[in-house]
């Protein structure tokens, strides 16, 4: 045992991520050029055959683009340049709902991914994206036959729910929000669409899973969600890709709609590779009563900001964000959220966690803003962060803007190490340090994992697991 | 000369439409310095200088509203203060009393309507003074920032401080301006080996503050004590940068940050533990406390911990609200109206911090009460 570790800590020098890195060649696939110019555009929505009124959309989110400044704070993004990026690649097959039909190399890889075995276990519908389109989404019979809808946004923007989604479609997030949010909305591709009908409960999860295959990339889904009054939903979303020697994007856009009295649970496990910049922008508005709760582990990417907002729009409305970061080497993960307090009686719980090691740096940063209105509010912000050696780095930039007397807002934050104590203790039960310092990781990071199925706690757990080995010695 | 000032940046910035990020001040300008009534205790040296006080202390002291102060200072072209406890000396049965007393300026400082502050001569006073604690010396500065209750103006103070090695400054501010009258009060300081820089803030009265703090702590073991209270209610805008950097092993910041905000007032305190690499063993705690009177109050925090450093232990925590309704149910049973505990609670938070003034004679004259008591 104690060879085996040794072995593994003098050889492991970066981290083993077999199960996510590989590729498969690119066949076939269709690309627009690389760059973002009004052709490159026309050309995306032209491929899509989008109706006239997204077309003038996306041409109007690139004049926004073209004119929002890059954020003055948070990490660097000069290794990300918009000219080398292919904003558009078709796989060369269409959308099935048959796993057997799908090609088979993009088959294997979400095989490897272990999707199909989740669908038939325990999710009740997938969505599978590769590179820029979907190739599968299915729903099982008897959550449809609940009137459930799942199903690629774009089938839904030209069928029966076309008046619904160009109702919402970017108004939770309008492209003037900031410059990747335009992005998006210029060159957006892929992604689901959920309506679950009032008082629809759907009991097992829905997923959708986004693979970027193609190098020099970038990937641009689009999640909208509408949970209508009294309906429950739980949505897993993940997400990788093979490392290249060059800059890949991701800047996705996930809308969420939580109804009256409603309850909309997001859970995604975050794991791209580390030549990803995952510019993402996630938001949900809940309405009386209503209920969003967002599950995020971001271990993935090279440069990320991540910040999950929850507008708490009607009375008694409720957010609660759990989260946990592991930043590693040549990671600079930028993440937490943001919660909008706008109506009486609202109450928001964050309770997260951050791991820096080998010179990543993790950075938590959070907004809660009490409006006027919003009396009666309760909010309470918990933030811990681990530091794994002194390479590495470790922020918190918690804000709070608190506009009415009649509130209880709490807040609280800590840094430090793991304590040779507890590592001490554990040796002396005959584990190895190794593994009691993953051990130690992976009960700092139970906040999140106890909130998510089984199975994906296990594999956020081998993550941690995996993002340990060979940090000592 | 007038200077579109940017003070009170936060180290690391964040999302702009908080604006939470610095302070912006349009059309500042200081001409000459307010006069101050000074009582300087025997064993410690009162000097005049117009020199770069890095030439004397041997380092460049970063101040908390930032390098737009220096600036500001160099406009003035005023002499700067200085007072030096000489090495092995302790003077603690007596303090450098300092008052600055302002008189009316005629003029409104607004930030958001300034341009023509400087245009039309509304020039403020400025006043600078520098702390040296030689070796092994320990002194207490109170300042004084007075004005007539009605008194309108701008006022800027500077306030560097070299602690050398074991030494020890307890310095106690307290501010009593008019109700139109606008402070810039900045302070940087410099703590080598095992010294200690103990900073009492008291803010009573004033239309707008703007409160900058910096203080390195450089040497081993060295330390940081910042208790602060206010009180703010009308039109008051208060807005806060502190920051506890930690570049020593062993040092250890504390910051208790304790208010009441009424009517409109608008309270922003960013405050920052700061550990860069090599401070192993630091620790930096931070606790805020703010009680809010009016639904028409703003108040905003962002407590920041940067942390480069493996060996550290950082903590902050923040309640915002109103009393806890178990306490004022018990208060309220004892027969006293909801007003009443208000007031109460507010003059508590206040007299917390006047009780953890060293200077026997100000704590007296803050609380007499309390002296009373003692």
């Amino acid at each position: 045992m104690a060879d085996n570790v040794k072995k593994d800590k003098t050889f492991v020098d970066d981290i083993d991520r077999e199960m996510y890195d590989f590729r498969f060649e690119e066949k076939d696939v269709y690309r627009v050029d690389e760059g973002l110019t009004p052709e490159i555009v026309n050309k995306i929505s032209e491929e899509k055959n989008d109706p006239e009124w997204m077309h003038q959309f996306r041409l109007k989110s690139l004049e926004i683009y073209n004119k929002k400044e890059i954020p003055n704070w948070g990490p660097s993004i000069d290794g990300l340049n918009m000219d080398n990026i292919v904003t558009y690649v078709r796989p060369n097959t269409k959308m099935h709902a048959e796993w057997d039909e799908v090609p088979d190399d993009i088959k294997e890889t979400f095989e490897r991914l272990g999707i199909p075995k989740a669908e038939r276990e325990s999710l009740a519908g997938v969505g599978a994206q590769y590179d820029s389109e979907l190739v599968y989404h299915n729903v099982k019979e008897e959550v449809a036959a609940q009137g459930v809808i799942y199903t690629d946004l774009e089938s839904a923007m030209h069928g029966e729910y076309a008046d619904m989604i160009q109702k919402h479609f970017m108004k939770l997030v309008p492209p003037t929000d900031h410059k990747f949010a335009a992005l998006h909305g210029a060159v957006w591709s892929g992604g689901s669409f959920v309506y679950v009908p009032p008082g629809v409960s759907v009991e097992i999860p829905l997923q959708s899973y986004f693979r970027l295959n193609a190098p020099g990339a970038g990937q641009f889904e689009h999640t909208l969600i509408i949970v209508d009054e009294g309906a429950y939903l739980h949505f897993i979303e993940g997400c990788s890709a093979p490392k290249y020697n060059i800059a890949n994007l991701h800047a996705g856009c996930v809308e969420l709609f939580v109804g009256r009295n409603a309850t909309l649970r997001y859970s995604t496990i975050e794991n791209w590779s580390k030549n990803m910049y995952n510019l993402n922008t996630k938001r949900a508005i809940c309405e009386e009563g209503g209920k969003v709760e967002w599950v995020s582990g971001s271990f993935g990417s090279h440069v990320s900001y991540l910040y999950p907002m929850s507008v708490l729009n009607g009375k008694g409305a409720r957010a609660e964000f759990t989260g946990v970061t592991f930043a590693g080497r040549g990671q600079n993960l930028d993440t937490g959220c943001k919660i909008v307090h706008n109506a009486p009686d609202t109450s928001s719980v964050v309770n997260t966690r951050s791991i820096s090691k080998s010179g990543g740096i993790s950075t938590f940063r959070s907004s809660v803003v009490v409006n006027p209105q919003a009396e009666n509010t309760k909010s309470s912000v918990s933030c811990q962060s681990l530091m794994i050696d002194s390479e590495s780095r470790s922020d918190t930039v918690p804000a709070m803007d608190i506009r009415t007397d009649k509130c209880d807002i709490g807040h609280e934050a800590k840094i430090g190490r793991i304590s040779d104590d507890a590592v001490f203790y554990l040796m002396s039960r005959g584990i190895s340090e190794e593994e009691a310092r993953a051990l130690i990781v992976s009960g700092f990071a139970e906040n999140v994992s106890k909130e998510l199925p089984l199975e994906y706690a296990v594999e956020m757990n081998n993550l941690i697991r995996l993002e340990m080995r060979g940090t000592i010695g | 000369m007038s200077r579109n000032l940017i003070i009170n940046k936060l180290p690391a910035y964040t999302y702009n439409w908080l604006h939470m990020n610095e302070a912006q001040l349009p059309g500042v300008s200081v001409i000459e310095e307010a006069l101050v009534a000074a009582e300087v205790p025997a064993g410690i040296q009162q000097g005049f200088m117009k020199a770069d006080f890095a030439a004397q202390s041997g380092v460049k002291i970063l101040t908390g509203a930032g390098e737009d102060m220096d600036a500001l200072l160099a406009d003035a072209d005023i002499t700067v203060q200085t007072f030096t406890v000489p090495a092995g000396v302790h003077v603690k049965n007596d303090a450098v009393r300092l008052r600055l007393s302002y008189t009316d300026q005629g003029f409104v400082y607004d930030s958001k309507n300034a341009d023509a502050a400087g245009e039309n001569g509304q020039a403020g006073k400025m006043n600078a003074f520098r702390y040296v604690l030689e070796p092994d010396s320990e002194m207490t500065v109170v300042m004084d920032f007075t004005a007539d209750p009605a008194a309108s103006g701008l006022a800027a103070v500077q306030t560097k401080i070299c602690a050398q090695k074991n030494s020890v400054l307890h310095l106690v501010q307290i501010q009593q301006l008019g109700e139109n009258f606008t402070l810039l009060n900045d302070i940087g300081g410099f703590c080598e080996e095992g010294a200690r820089i103990e900073l009492i803030r008291l803010i009573l009265t004033g239309k707008n503050t703007y409160d900058g703090c910096r203080v390195e702590l450089a040497g081993e073991k060295s330390s940081l004590g910042v208790d602060i209270g206010y009180l703010c209610k009308g039109d008051d805008h208060l807005d806060m940068n502190y920051d506890a950097y930690h570049t020593g092993r062993r040092t250890t910041s504390e910051m208790n940050i304790s208010g009441v905000l009424r009517d409109r007032a608008f309270k922003l305190f960013r405050g920052t533990i700061d550990f860069q690499n090599g401070c192993s063993g630091a620790v930096g705690d931070e606790l805020e406390d703010v009680m809010l009177m009016d639904s028409t109050v703003v108040n905003q925090t962002i407590p920041l911990i940067l942390c480069a450093e493996e060996d550290v232990v950082g903590n902050h925590g923040a309640t915002i609200g109103r009393l806890d309704d178990q306490l004022l149910f018990y208060m309220e049973s004892r027969g006293m109206n909801r007003e009443d505990i208000y007031e109460m609670m507010a003059k508590a938070r206040i007299d917390a911090v006047i009780r953890k003034i060293p200077d026997e004679k100000t704590r007296q004259r803050m609380m007499p009460e309390a002296a009373e008591e003692a």
